[in-house]
């Protein structure tokens, strides 16, 4: 097989951007995916088998057959656990990654977040950090990714968002009937609602058409095209240059290291389970926080024994995700219009500055509601089955909203991404465990959370509220999964440098949440999109021909 | 040795035999009467037990249904030795199949079904340059547009971009009907043999289904009955569009649908819900407002050309031929829409009162 | 009608049609069953039914069974729910169980009063198999079609969504849309 100048493992958010980046900047490049290239046409809006209701699987990947993790309780029992289950802590598995069926909020984080040390102290038990850059250091790459993916939104409600040199380059959509219910009752409560940043084309853009506005969005990938993922935006670029070579289905079993300790390729195995062999000059990981882990871990060698770039035993720690709490409102009108994607209105009022919380979240309604998603969500009181239970679906399906955010986590060391001693996958690589569980600040910053929402719903004339803020016993990744490799200056306390160059290594870069130092309180898509543009363009500018000039 | 030979020549006599008597059993077990080889099934029971409750009971399941030899071994494969689909759906090849089959009985609708616009190709539809040139060809063409088509977009037309030159890649597809028989019609639906021919003067509103009316929904992969799909509430402005009661074109509203207001458009800054004439919708208002589709349209080739007269007098209250007024039922350049033509369109400084 | 005569089976396809249906017998449909389900005996789904019945009834609007719960949870317990196969069996082995000594009749034959008394007796005795039950009978009713519950779309209906709903596309011409 041709030596290639990158392989980049992983065509997801982040792996896309690299991809492109680098193919466009006339580098080689080898794009390895372990799913398929999945459509729309793969789901056909089923409710009970996409990426969000997973109870007959899940759509996007992985399947249930052959991609077991180990999840390891409160009481130190592990327990294998199946893709369409919570516990896996499942993304997708596929082209485009989460970006193809994700809900497409793009979120800027704001300067605080990367700086969350500095701004709060560290919680005691935590391993809360400063990233090594800045917001500012973003600022050009978030406006990189909003224009080169595709947002829609405004900011101009709300004072509390980062410094930004120009507007979105889509105007919102047009609000749905909970936006009006929404806004002016947290404008009573002097708040500063706004149309929240979508990745998602509100008019034509990109040569695709707008959101025809349907009830299949979170979870589903678009029927018309009009949700913007790295499938329909960058890879298809990158392909497109001649210099990317896209492999599907194939699954990369280690990063393969020369003698004098730098890396010279990957092995995997493609579609028909032969282990091949591709040589590069460069490896990058994109693999997603949990999986991106693993190959590291599952890439052992004399110099590494316990997994490459895992000299000071930091690959896979700090795992953390959102802690989401919010509260659903009930009211004596209609507030559903059946016009998704739904969730419309934000506030990022409390994600910063309440005395005595390191940080907060930010506060949205949710996506448009599935039937199946209200079977659980009734008030509270409901009977749980019998004529009461259908009566209150009637009653209340088109008269509830939900208000809930991504509580930003606080991260711990214990929480953890390993690979399991025993348990092996098709491929027989060993799989994900995971170990360890939330800091509890955590559960006190989501409590508030929780209340706050609540509040605003009741300003907007809820006559029944019920507030869902739990404690779980253990990790917190799922979709926003991220932290494994901590991007830092100190190469004992972090896995890669801040241009995400391996300490250890220096041609094997991880791009992807893996090292978001902290997570922010937002949907953490658009930041691992500019985070890969800032680490590519970086990894562009000191490429020498040949090789990476360390 | 002699003996080792002749044992391999009996055994393979023997599977040459289970072979061809399994097959022609196949087949036989297919054409016995009515149905009831098919339905010795059980994954088959349903649909041959709603076959004997419809329109079509005293049809034959070979009548319709052209399984050949493979298909056949497919089915008795998958019945003894696999796991059969959820729900048995036809094939999109199947589908096409047995859409040429309609034209045994129900010629004169065949016929002028494929003279008219829904008789499109799959050429004429996704391969049209003007059409590909400007907007890009997704998944949810294939709602109305080959419904029943298996594949994703890209596995029908490539190539995917706004440059093209396009083409049907699926083999055997260009020339293909995208909307045939069975995207308004469910063949199996309930319903007893109809006393006499529907009844051909077209009502305004009110009618019953038409017992086959109904139309396939590609996400579900089933026929949604006609009498269930629903009307959308049309706007002009703020002011709610009457709209006709005439259930049978609620299968109409399935394809030509209005749209959502889009951002920036007047309708969105009033918060107004969907408005008539928006997206594909065709809704009348104005002088036609209230009339159904099928008042006008003569089913399977949407012609509307003799249709004036079963309400109008030649003559208008003006004393215009009511063919020859300036719209575009005279003409398609007209810039008065026949669907949405009123009164002032014409009598722009006052419309006169009527002569009784 | 003329096809009828037309298919009517000579002597010659009879015995065809017996050798083969011969095989059928001997070699068995992979899904066990002669019956009307992949999964479930005819007892079962009886059974079954008695239990989703409750758990969601019939007012207005269809029952679970009427909108073919029943015909859901069977054809996942044949694909995505193989793992739940024992505990539908010894669950509803249980149910009826409780029934004969409650009742002194088959679970089947019980009143639906009788039903609900021991559909909250399975709640409180054996939590597992009735939120299992609980959680596949609302997944069929209230899920997709094609997967042989929610028959015509009737939850959604009875929720007032239209269903297909009814949604125009984009009309623009996208060359004149911006580009990055």
């Amino acid at each position: 097989m041709k030596r290639v100048n990158a392989v980049v493992v992983g065509a997801g958010a982040a792996g896309g951007i690299v991809a492109k980046q680098l193919a466009t900047a006339g580098l080689s490049v080898a794009l390895i995916e372990r799913g398929k290239w999945y459509t729309a046409n793969d789901c056909r809006k089923d409710d009970l088998r996409n990426q969000r209701v997973t109870v007959l699987g899940n759509a996007f990947g992985p399947d249930d057959e052959g991609n077991p993790r180990v999840a390891v309780d409160a009481r130190g029992v592990p327990s294998i656990v199946l893709p369409s289950e919570g516990q896996y802590q499942n993304d997708a598995a596929c082209v485009g990654g989460g970006t193809l069926s994700y809900g497409a909020q793009a979120w800027r984080y704001m300067p605080q977040d990367f700086r969350m040390r500095s701004t709060y102290g560290a919680p005691q038990g935590s391993s809360l950090e400063d990233w090594p850059i800045s917001y500012d250091d973003l600022e050009p790459f978030y406006d990189q990714a909003e224009y080169e993916i595709g947002i829609s939104g405004d900011y101009s409600g709300t004072p509390f968002h980062g410094p930004r040199k120009r507007d979105l380059p889509m105007p919102p959509l047009v609000p749905n009937r909970e936006f009006g219910i929404l806004e002016s009752a947290a404008k009573r409560l002097g708040l500063h609602p706004f149309h929240l940043p979508m990745a998602r084309n509100s008019v034509p853009y990109n040569g695709r058409g707008p959101c025809m506005r349907c009830r299949w969005c979170c979870g589903f990938a678009c029927e018309v095209d009009a949700k913007n993922g790295s499938q329909n935006t960058v890879i298809p670029v990158a392909l497109k240059t001649g210099n990317c070579d896209l492999r599907t289905e194939c699954m990369v079993k280690e990063i393969l290291l020369d003698d004098r300790g730098r890396a010279h390729g990957v092995s995997y195995f493609d579609a028909d389970r032969h282990l091949q062999q591709q040589l590069s000059d460069i490896v990058v990981v994109s693999g997603c926080a949990t999986e991106s882990a693993r190959l590291l871990l599952n890439s052992k060698s004399r110099l590494f024994p316990a997994g490459l770039g895992n000299r000071y035993d930091q690959v896979g720690r700090h795992l953390q995700g959102h802690h989401y709490t919010g509260a659903s409102g009930y009211f004596d009108f209609d507030t559903y219009d059946d016009v998704g994607p739904g969730a419309s209105i934000a506030i990022i009022d409390y994600n910063h500055g309440t005395p005595g919380l390191c940080g907060g979240g930010m506060l949205a309604n949710e996506f448009i509601r599935l039937p199946i998603h209200m079977v659980n969500g009734l008030p509270p009181g409901t009977p749980k089955w019998g004529l009461g239970h259908k009566q209150a679906m009637r009653d209340w399906h088109k008269r509830t909203i939900v208000v809930f955010g991504p509580t930003q986590q606080i991260p711990t060391a214990s929480a953890r991404v390993t690979v399991d001693p025993s348990v092996k996958d098709k491929w027989g690589l060993p799989v994900v465990r995971f170990e360890g569980n939330v800091h509890p600040h955590t559960f006190d910053i989501g409590q508030v959370q929780a209340k706050r929402a609540e509040a605003w719903l009741k300003e907007a004339g809820a006559i029944h509220t019920s507030i869902s803020a739990g404690r779980p016993d253990t990790v917190s990744a799922g979709q926003h999964q991220a932290g494994t490799c901590r991007m830092g200056n100190d190469p004992q306390g972090s896995v890669v440098n801040k241009v995400c160059q391996l300490h250890d290594v220096d041609n094997v870069f991880v791009i992807d949440s893996s090292v978001h130092v902290t997570n922010g309180g937002f949907n953490p898509a658009l930041t691992i999109m500019a985070v890969a543009f800032y680490a590519s363009g970086e990894l562009v500018r000191n490429w020498k021909g040949t090789g990476y000039r360390s | 040795m002699m003996r080792l030979l002749k044992l391999a020549a009996m055994a393979l006599g023997a599977v040459a035999l289970l072979a061809v008597s399994g097959s022609y059993g196949a087949s036989y077990y297919y054409t016995t009467q009515h149905g009831q080889g098919c339905a010795g099934c059980h994954e088959m029971g349903a649909y041959v037990s709603a076959v004997h409750g419809s329109h079509h009971q005293d049809v034959g399941c070979m009548e319709c249904h052209e399984a050949g030899m493979s298909t056949k071994m497919r089915h008795m494969r998958v019945h003894f030795f696999g796991t059969p689909p959820e729900a048995i759906h036809l094939r999109d090849t199947d589908v096409l199949a047995m859409a040429s089959n309609c034209q045994k009985c129900h010629r004169h609708e065949y016929a002028t079904w494929h003279a008219g616009p829904h008789s499109a190709t799959y050429s004429q539809i996704f391969a049209a340059p003007a059409h590909n040139s400007s907007r890009r060809l997704m998944e949810d063409c294939l709602r109305c547009h080959g419904m029943h088509f298996s594949g994703s977009v890209r596995d029908l037309v490539q190539p995917q971009n706004l440059d093209g030159p396009w083409h049907v890649i699926r083999a055997g597809f260009a020339d293909q009907p995208t909307m045939p028989c069975q995207t308004c019609h469910q063949v199996h639906k309930a319903g007893g043999v109809p006393e006499a021919k529907p009844a051909q003067r077209i009502s305004v509103a009110g009618e019953a289904v038409h017992n086959s009316l109904a139309f396939f929904d590609r996400r579900e992969q089933t026929h949604v009955d006609a009498a269930l799909l629903s009307i959308p509430p049309l706007q002009e402005g703020a002011r709610a569009v009457k709209m006709s009661e005439d259930q049978r074109e609620a299968i109409c509203y399935q394809c030509h649908a209005p749209r959502i207001p889009e951002p920036g458009s007047l309708a969105a800054e009033h918060q107004w819900g969907p408005q008539v004439g928006s997206g594909d919708d065709r809704t009348p208002k104005g002088v036609h407002e209230g009339l159904s589709c099928i008042s006008c349209h003569v089913g399977h080739n949407e012609n509307a050309r003799a249709s004036c007269k079963s309400c109008h007098p030649q003559m208008s209250h003006c004393g215009l031929d009511v063919e020859k007024m300036d719209t575009t039922f005279a003409a398609a350049a007209s810039k008065h829409n026949i669907h949405w033509v009123g009164c002032v369109d014409c009598h722009q400084h006052g419309v006169p009162k009527m002569k009784t | 009608m003329q096809t009828r005569n037309k298919a009517a089976l000579t002597r010659r396809q009879f015995v065809a049609a017996g050798v083969l249906g011969g095989a059928a017998l001997a070699v068995g449909c992979k899904a066990g069953n002669q019956g009307n389900w992949d999964f479930f005996t005819d007892a079962q789904a009886l059974d079954l039914t008695a239990l989703c019945d409750q758990i969601i009834p019939a007012d207005g609007f269809p029952s679970a069974s009427q909108a073919g719960v029943i015909t859901y949870i069977d054809r996942q317990l044949f694909r995505h729910y193989r793992r739940h196969r024992d505990a539908y069996r010894d669950g509803l082995e249980q149910a009826d169980a409780l029934s004969r000594k409650s009742f002194a009749k088959a679970l089947a034959d019980a009143t639906p009063l009788e039903h609900l008394a021991i559909v909250s007796a399975v709640e409180k005795q054996n939590p597992t198999f009735f939120d299992l039950v609980r959680r596949h009978t609302m997944e069929g009713y209230y899920g997709s079609p094609r997967h042989g519950g929610n028959r015509d779309g009737v939850s959604w209906r009875m929720l007032g969504l239209a269903e297909p709903p009814v949604r125009g596309r984009a009309q623009y011409d996208l060359r004149k849309g911006a580009a990055s």
